[in-house]
């Protein structure tokens, strides 16, 4: 079996904060690593620049290792893959396409590679690309997505490779946790709980918003496009569905959705903007603190791998007690 | 070697085969996404014993492509 990820990236537990565009900055991304999970700055769009004071910032913050996400259709993803190899980065992270090309670059300074991927055959590939991990997305995912589920492809991916799988997306609770190690995964990446982390900077309605969010509040735009994303239903989204039915140009579709994310979580408008979240967002109730989110999930998954393991074995035929009186 | 590699993008796309045709396009002509692509990839591996590195694959926009990829491999067939 592959290690865990917190003995692979030296960190103390197997979370990993995802690259949220816009969301996933460094005050967010510090207190992650602070608490003992990994956090990400998530590159999304911004220049060489923002991504050089990003980093800058982190490594005032925290002594811990982090990670930067790369969003690899940035026009810049170049030049930010090359800061990033200056900057000795303990670990990348890649979303929205194929890092194949930059991966030997990136682990000559030891820095360890993950591409995020949606796809058994896309894990194979970044296996033999070099990748130390990959990160498993199902399509309970907010953002960008891809068709399969996390309880799916997880555990085919896990059998695909011999690297470790992080499982992501619906995972916000010990639950989703204990789950997901369940499928095999080696630790998890949850995006939208760290969303409304009290150290999140995101626009305080973008965060009411996920909180006030149903099981099924959220909605797939841009299928037409070959780049669906997950967001919350709203005005925004009503009418790019409305435009893609009646088979709107990209260009017009992506008029609409231009700044769309900015505006929602900048400044918080939730009506216009692009408030992108999980399915799991139903599941969201308050806004805690990075090392409460942490402590909640590592204690909560601890008790309940030990309920739930005498309840499997009771209902395959052997008893805890009988486990024990053996032992 | 056009047939077979017509047979394997047909199969994987799930379309018919004379759609796809040399100059074909696989985003645009045949709407093909990324993650069609590294399946494509794949089989293509697997039907002419070549190893074809993820950094290549955005070399590979059209059929065409693939065919001389592979040639350069040294496949004849």
């Amino acid at each position: 079996m592959a290690e865990m990820i917190n003995e692979l990236l030296s960190i103390r537990y197997p979370i990993i904060q995802g690259g949220m565009a816009w969301v996933a900055t460094w005050e967010l991304a510090s207190a992650v690593s602070n608490a003992g999970g990994l956090g990400i700055i998530g590159v999304g769009g911004a220049d060489v620049q923002w991504v050089e004071q990003q980093i800058r910032q982190m490594k005032a913050h925290t002594d811990q290792p982090f990670g930067v996400n790369l969003m690899l259709m940035n026009p810049q993803a170049d030049e930010i893959a090359d800061l990033l190899v200056r900057e000795r980065i303990p670990v990348i992270t890649t979303g929205a396409g194929n890092p194949g090309k930059y991966i030997t670059h990136w682990k000559e300074n030891g820095t360890k590679v993950i591409p995020v991927i949606a796809s058994v055959a896309m894990a194979r590939m970044m296996e033999r690309a070099g990748a130390d991990a990959v990160v498993a997305e199902g399509t309970e995912s907010g953002g960008h997505i891809g068709q399969a589920t996390t309880m799916t492809l997880v555990p085919q991916v896990v059998d695909a490779v011999q690297i470790p799988v992080i499982a992501a997306g619906g995972i916000a609770d010990a639950r989703g946790f204990a789950a997901a190690l369940m499928l095999g995964a080696a630790g998890v990446q949850m995006g939208t709980r760290f969303v409304v982390a009290r150290e999140s900077i995101v626009h305080e309605a973008y965060k009411e918003r996920v909180i006030k969010a149903k099981d099924i509040d959220s909605e797939v735009t841009g299928r037409s496009t070959g780049h669906p994303i997950r967001v919350l239903r709203n005005q925004m989204t009503r009418e790019y569905l409305r435009m893609e039915q009646n088979g709107a140009s990209l260009e017009q579709l992506e008029q609409l959705t231009l700044g769309a994310l900015r505006k929602a979580v900048v400044d918080g408008d939730v009506v216009q903007g692009s408030v992108m979240a999980g399915q799991i967002a139903g599941l969201i109730h308050g806004c805690d603190t990075c090392e409460e989110i942490i402590s909640e999930i590592i204690t909560g998954a601890r008790k309940l791998l030990e309920q739930r393991f005498c309840l499997g074995e009771n209902a395959i035929g052997n008893t805890c007690s009988d486990r024990f009186a053996n032992a | 070697m056009f047939e077979k590699v017509q047979k394997i993008i047909a199969e994987q796309l799930g379309i018919e085969a004379a759609a796809v045709q040399p100059e074909s396009k696989f985003k645009e002509d045949l709407n093909a996404d990324s993650l069609d692509l590294f399946e494509m990839v794949m089989a293509m591996e697997e039907a002419f014993d070549v190893e074809i590195p993820s950094e290549d694959l955005e070399n590979l926009a059209t059929v065409q492509d693939v065919m001389d990829y592979i040639k350069n491999k040294g496949v004849e067939e």
